[in-house]
């Protein structure tokens, strides 16, 4: 057991984790952070894809005590007070969200992806997704989403407000929306 | 979730406390760079430690450096994706870039090293599986048990050397620099490197580590390429893999090597192929022959997923194939 | 069902016209209700819940595929710090099934174990490394019996039984039979045996895994007032809430199911399973919320996925090409338990009968236990794998009969408005058109015999259910019910019970009800899949969802948009049909100046009336055929569908390259385009991987150790495919407006996966002139048939290609052949 401190997600942390946990573990388990998923245990899916320094890496294949002193950004960490990122929204947009289950990895892959190369080709894009696997959309919609968000990328790269805080939000087609089964959960009585 | 033993974790600021942390633990230390071997591996309880050692902030091991013979010292700790992309790499050795380039998926790649990649356990599928699994099984050779369910009766692990980058640094004659508290450095041809164990297929000792890997300079008209047979074109691990590097000079093949792997513990340099094609053109009669030449020499085994005969079957048609890529495209420049 | 009480009909449907003219929310490329949450991460998968206290379980399995179990000592293990509670099969000794006929299975093992991964003994610990410990500290002595794994074997042996006694305390008669269905409808035998062509093939479609992204798990709490609350990735909440109450021995009004989000099923979810009743028992046990998440390995023991065939088929058709029977008879691998598999067993015939018109058809199809896996219920139940068969033999007889493929199909159409040979009827069918839309996409005419050898087109047809009539237990209740309440706020929320498991189900009620009601997705929440606050609806399987409870939406939107518009007209001082509500507002139709918002018309509703609130319900009509088994695979409508695929086949490795699909689905009405896109893309992607990429398979040798072990139980080795190894998919939509859906929809979910398969079958015909008629189409099976194909004497190509006799391939296979001859 050690206390790891790191920033997450902008705030530096301290959290008291054994040593064999993997980032993945302490972030479910001990940050309460639940958006990135666990679906193989090995490194097989990418559903736990985070970013660390800005890169993306496997979270279940990272042990935890690798992240001291470093920058952790996960699915939740891309949400800005000006709303989803650009990504997030243009995954919603492309109607390529359908479990969901797969996409915070999948979108934290996509957003390296667009942060570095925002002109990436088609073939480029199913490259740098290869280690995310999906079961629901044959990928089609998830490349849409990608092509979308670069798309727009460089639309406010070129916009005089510059590239500051990443693409605008598109508006939400129906409105602000959502679940009410989200409040279904005991999200109250979530530790 | 699978969970990890438990053990605990150190992350030593340099070389000398890597090598004590070894040596003070017999056996009983294991290295982690990428992790995504080893943590698989653990999680399957085929690797235990007491300690795990993270390389993670070891400084000054994840450079390339030029050698006064015009080869290259690569850095244990570079990752898979920045080899790949490395541009004297790409342009001198690029049949490693190529390779490395193809290993698994582009997260391990970010997250691998060259020397994770070197140092890659064998694979074999009755032992890439839970400990539940294996205990159904009744344990194999390899870990636990006394039985090899590949080789009925075999008493030598054949599990299957499954690095992407071992092939090809074998046909570029590279050399590993190893260091240890007791011994120092020392330098192991990488032919040398590796055994016909699949429990331990290297002889890298319990105290040791792999510090860099070293390149000749490059032959006048050197040419590589690497060729991978997997199910999907991202993730997997070879079902067969051939390296082939020769220099071509006047038109002529010179000094040919070729190694196929994922065969057994050890990936297999071809013999006699380099006699068959000097100084002869390199033709498709060339090429038939050498295939046919490899083909006599590989003998895959059920201990890898897909149909041992087809893999063998394979084997010349991708040593063809690898010539002629190393002929269109893999020049060293 | 219960005595005198008669049955009230309710209006089933409601046309295919949108309330005021022109459809609003329907038809719209809408973003779904749940998007942007899944995105952000927010979304609340079982896995994400964490309760008070709450401890970690894991499963005891067994290591052995077949063995009785002498005894369970779980005092070790009880002994072990940090672990509160043990439980075994002793203590949830009723059995269950997700079928009412056949119960066969326990939430922990009794007496025997069938299968290496069968469940023992479950542990609840303060955390999960602590809960492994313990597994390790129970003692199970066990007695090996003779394991089953040759499906062929099952057929014949009788001793020993994988399952003593049928569901009816009765013992197996002959072998170990789980179900066998023979219908036969006209004189097959002379019909085929008369026929100017018949093809006769045998087929084998191997086993394959749902594998969604997110494993299976669940969380219970018992609280203190005795009330069970379960959380699980199920896509069948009422179903494990009556299972839960049976072998729980509890009444069912102190127990709670809820969905939360849901991480992919495609069928794998749709029974109840070991982890439901356990959690909840360790629960009631400790005290202390549960929670069990299995591991991916764990997903694959669980399986219940695709059932492996063995399938004889015999075709005939006239000399013009009409076909005249269909014979087939087929041995399907259960694995352990029965699962669906009465069903699947009704499904392998029941559901071929469209699009192509079979005049006479007998089907004789037997499931047999084996130790392995228990199989069941994958997108497109029962039917893709004799689909693949019959669609390879419908080419087959087009090619004999000097047919295009298409133009054989539109010849052999079970029209619209029909009733097929086994008695279901066809309301609509856009499948001509489906036809045309893929033959004009794909560049069909240009393709077809024309392009170079080891290229190729081919196409299959498909015809797939909405829902069927067969509710899972007998029941004259609703198969569907909604429940509507329009608040103050200008909210509707929608209580549904159905299971939004990724298809957007959620997404197509709101779009429903925001159409009736007139209001802008923003303004309805759904709140799905609680038994506690919504009405009951059987869940997320046959299809039947957006037909179903589609209606059931429809239903009560239309009841609270008849008392809004008696209200506005009031307060306008016009008819009430001349209230015209859209995008929020409620107009006067004749005046679009006069409007008020939606909330205000919600308002002056309930003061006219009363609490807002309507009920809405659904019954399929009277259909099926009159035998024993014909509601089974009837349906009130049939979506239909055709595919095409491009393939190129490497001579020389035998590897298999799907360039392209192009797939036209007719699935009534498009309630959200973007989603059917989803829906037949991702339908399509799983039918590809099952053609070259994956096998679920176990060890069958039962000479070697290894017998009876999973070969793949990982993603790493069952390899579901990347985005590098998915072919590009063109999804085109076909709208026949069906007059049994709401406002015409039909099902878009598993129609879509059939003709993947035997597509691309057809195409490696067109491509080099092989028939592929074994799943799955590796390497070695490719350059076996081309060997094979060559071996022959230089028969004329298909299509006048010239023979490959000559290429540098033929020769080294020619060589490599006679080298095994001599060895």
């Amino acid at each position: 057991m050690r206390v790891l401190s790191f920033r997450l997600n902008g705030d530096d942390v301290h959290i008291a984790a054994p040593d064999h946990w993997t980032l993945l573990e302490v972030l479910r388990y001990r940050a309460g952070l639940t958006g990135s998923k666990q679906g193989c245990d090995k490194g097989d899916c990418g559903a736990c894809t985070l970013h660390v320094d800005g890169k993306s890496v496997l979270s279940c294949l990272t042990l935890a005590g690798e992240v001291v002193g470093r920058e952790v950004t996960t699915i939740e960490g891309l949400v800005s007070e000006a709303g989803p990122d650009v990504v997030q929204d243009s995954f919603d947009e492309a109607g390529c969200l359908q479990c969901g289950f797969c996409q915070p990895g999948m979108i934290m892959a996509a957003r390296q992806l667009v942060t570095e190369n925002p002109q990436a080709s088609r073939d480029e894009i199913r490259d740098a997704l290869s280690s995310n696997l999906c079961r629901c959309t044959g990928y089609t919609k998830i490349y849409d989403a990608v092509e979308d968000a670069c798309r727009r990328t460089l639309a406010s790269v070129d916009s005089p407000e510059g590239p500051a805080g990443g693409a605008e939000p598109r508006a939400h087609r129906n409105g602000v929306g959502g679940m009410a089964k989200l409040d279904e959960q005991p999200a109250g009585e979530a530790s | 979730m699978l969970r990890l033993p438990t053990f605990t974790y150190e992350s030593p600021a340099t070389i000398d406390e890597v090598l004590a942390l070894l040596a003070d633990n017999p056996g009983r230390a294991r290295l982690v760079a990428g992790g995504t071997d080893l943590l698989p591996n653990m999680k399957h309880g085929i690797e235990e430690a007491d300690i795990v050692v993270s390389l993670s902030r070891l400084p000054g091991l994840s450079a390339l450096a030029e050698l006064p013979d015009g080869g290259v010292s690569i850095g244990a700790m570079m990752t898979l994706e920045t080899l790949a992309s490395h541009p004297t790499v790409r342009a001198r050795y690029p049949s490693l870039a190529q390779a490395v380039g193809l290993v698994a998926g582009p997260h391990h790649r970010r997250m691998g090293t060259l020397g994770g990649n070197v140092c890659l356990n064998t694979r074999c599928v009755y032992i890439n599986q839970t400990h539940f699994w294996r205990e159904s099984l009744g344990y194999c050779l390899k870990k636990d048990g006394s039985a090899c369910h590949v080789v009925k009766g075999g008493k030598r692990c054949v599990a299957a050397a499954s690095n992407d980058s071992a092939p090809v640094l074998m046909t570029l004659g590279a050399r590993l620099v190893l260091t240890s508290q007791a011994r120092g450095e020392r330098i192991v041809g990488i032919d040398d490197f590796f055994q016909r164990d699949g429990v331990q297929n290297k002889v890298l000792e319990a105290d040791e580590m792999l510090l860099r890997v070293e390149l000749p300079a490059p032959a006048a008209g050197l040419h590589g390429a690497y060729m991978k047979l997997r199910v999907r074109d991202s993730i997997d691990f070879p079902r067969l893999s051939v390296a082939v590097a020769f220099a071509l000079r006047d038109g002529a093949v010179h000094d040919l090597a070729i190694v196929v792997s994922a065969l057994a513990a050890v990936p297999q340099r071809m013999r006699n192929v380099t006699e068959l094609a000097e100084g002869r053109a390199p033709d498709e009669g060339l090429f038939e022959e050498i295939g046919a030449a490899c083909f006599g020499q590989c003998h895959p085994l059920s201990n890898i997923d897909g149909d041992a005969t087809y893999r063998r079957e394979m084997v010349p048609v991708y040593v063809k194939r690898a010539l002629r890529a190393a002929i269109e495209g893999g020049v060293s420049s | 069902m219960a005595g005198g009480i008669e049955r009230k009909v309710i209006n089933t449907t409601h046309g295919p016209d949108a309330p005021h003219g022109d459809f609003t929310r329907v038809g719209q490329r809408a973003r779904k209700i749940d998007g942007i949450g899944k995105a952000t991460g927010e979304a609340v998968y079982t896995d994400d819940i964490v309760l008070p206290g709450m401890l970690h379980a894991k499963t005891l399995r067994s290591p052995h595929a077949h063995a009785k179990i002498l005894s369970i000592d779980t005092s070790r293990a009880l002994a072990l710090a940090g672990v509160h509670a043990v439980v075994v099969g002793s203590e949830m000794p009723v059995k269950y099934g997700v079928i009412p006929w056949t119960p066969d299975e326990n939430a922990l093992a009794t007496d025997k174990v069938r299968f290496i991964g069968d469940e023992v003994a479950a542990v609840a610990a303060i955390d999960e490394d602590t809960a492994n410990a313990a597994l390790a500290l129970i003692d199970v002595e066990y007695e090996l019996l003779e394991p089953f794994f040759d499906p062929h074997k099952s057929l014949v042996q009788s001793e020993p039984q994988i399952h003593e006694t049928d569901a009816r305390g009765q013992p197996y008669k002959k072998g170990n039979i789980s179900k066998n269905v023979l219908l036969e409808f006209g004189e097959v035998d002379a019909a085929i045996d008369g026929a100017a062509h018949v093809v006769e093939d045998d087929y084998v479609f191997h086993g394959t895994a749902h594998a969604p992204i997110e494993p299976h798990c669940a969380v219970a709490r018992f609280g203190s007032d005795g009330v069970l609350t379960l959380w699980s990735s199920t896509q069948i909440p009422h179903y494990v809430h009556r299972a839960l109450a049976r072998v729980l021995e509890m009444p069912a009004h102190r127990i709670r199911v809820i969905q939360p989000h849901l991480g992919g099923a495609f069928g794998g979810k749709s029974d109840p399973f070991s982890l439901e009743f356990c959690v909840c028992k360790l629960a009631m046990k400790s005290k202390r919320p549960v929670k069990m998440l299995y591991t991916r390995e764990e997903t694959f023991y669980t399986h219940r996925g695709r059932h492996p065939m063995e399938m004889h088929f015999r075709t005939a058709c006239d000399a013009e090409g009409r076909v005249t029977g269909v014979d087939s008879k087929i041995l399907i691998d259960g694995g352990s338990y029965s699962s669906f598999g009465l069903v699947t067993t009704y499904y392998s015939g029941q559901l071929l009968t469209g699009p192509c018109h079979f005049p006479t058809y007998r089907f004789d199809s037997t499931r047999v236990f084996t130790n392995k896996p228990p199989c069941g219920p994958k997108r497109g139940h029962g039917s893709v794998q004799p689909r693949f068969a019959l669609e390879i033999q419908l080419d087959r007889l087009a090619t004999k009969v000097g047919l295009d493929p298409i133009e054989f199909r539109r010849r052999n159409l079970q029209a619209e408005n029909s009733q097929t040979v086994n008695g279901q009827t066809i309301t609509s069918n856009g499948y001509l058109e489906c036809l045309d839309v893929v033959e004009e996409a794909s560049g069909w005419k240009d393709k077809r015999g024309k392009l170079p050898f080891g290229r190729g087109v081919g196409m299959a047809g498909s015809m797939y259910i909405s829902g069927t009539n067969y509710a899972v237990y007998p029941n004259d209740m609703p198969q569907a019910g909604i429940l509507v309440k329009l608040d103050r706020s200008g909210l509707a929320q929608v209580y549904t019970g159905t299971s939004d498991i990724g298809q957007g189900s959620s997404s197509v009620m709101a779009t429903l009800v925001a159409e009736e009601l007139g209001l802008r997705l923003d303004q309805v929440r759904v709140i799905a899949a609680d038994t506690d606050l919504t009405p009951v609806d059987l869940g997320a399987y046959s299809s039947r969802i957006t037909l179903m409870a589609g209606n059931a939406s429809v239903d009560a939107g239309r009841k609270l948009r008849k008392q809004v518009q008696a209200a506005v007209g009031e307060h306008f001082d016009i008819p009430p049909q001349q209230v015209m509500l859209a995008e929020g507002f409620a107009f006067d139709r004749e005046d679009g100046e006069r409007r008020i918002t939606s909330q205000q018309a919600f308002e002056l509703t309930e003061t006219k009336f009363e609490t807002l609130a309507a009920t809405g319900s659904y019954n399929t009509p009277d259909r099926g055929g009159d035998y024993r088994g014909g509601t089974i695979g009837a349906s009130p409508a049939y979506s239909f569908t055709a595919h095409a695929a491009e393939v190129s086949v490497d001579t020389e490795t035998g590897e298999i390259k799907i360039e392209k699909f192009w797939v036209a689905h007719d699935c009534g009405r498009a309630i959200s385009p973007v989603q059917v896109e989803g829906q037949i893309e991702g339908s399509t992607y799983m039918g590809a991987a099952e053609v070259v990429l994956e096998s679920h398979d176990v060890y069958s040798d039962e000479s070697h150790v290894e017998a009876g072990l999973h070969r793949r139980p990982s993603l790493l080795e069952y390899t579901i495919p990347t985005s590098l190894d998915t072919p590009e998919i063109d999804a085109r939509i076909v709208e026949s407006i069906d007059p049994e859906g709401p406002y015409g929809a039909k099902e878009a979910g598993e129609g879509p996966l059939h003709g993947s398969i035997p597509a691309v079958a057809n195409a490696i015909y067109d491509a080099c002139g092989i028939w592929l008629t074994e799943l799955p189409f590796s390497p070695g099976k490719v350059l076996a048939a081309l060997r094979a194909k060559q071996g022959e004497t230089s028969a004329p190509s298909p299509n006048g290609k010239a023979s490959a006799d000559t290429s540098v391939e033929a020769i080294r296979a020619r060589l490599a052949a006679a080298k095994k001859g001599k060895s």
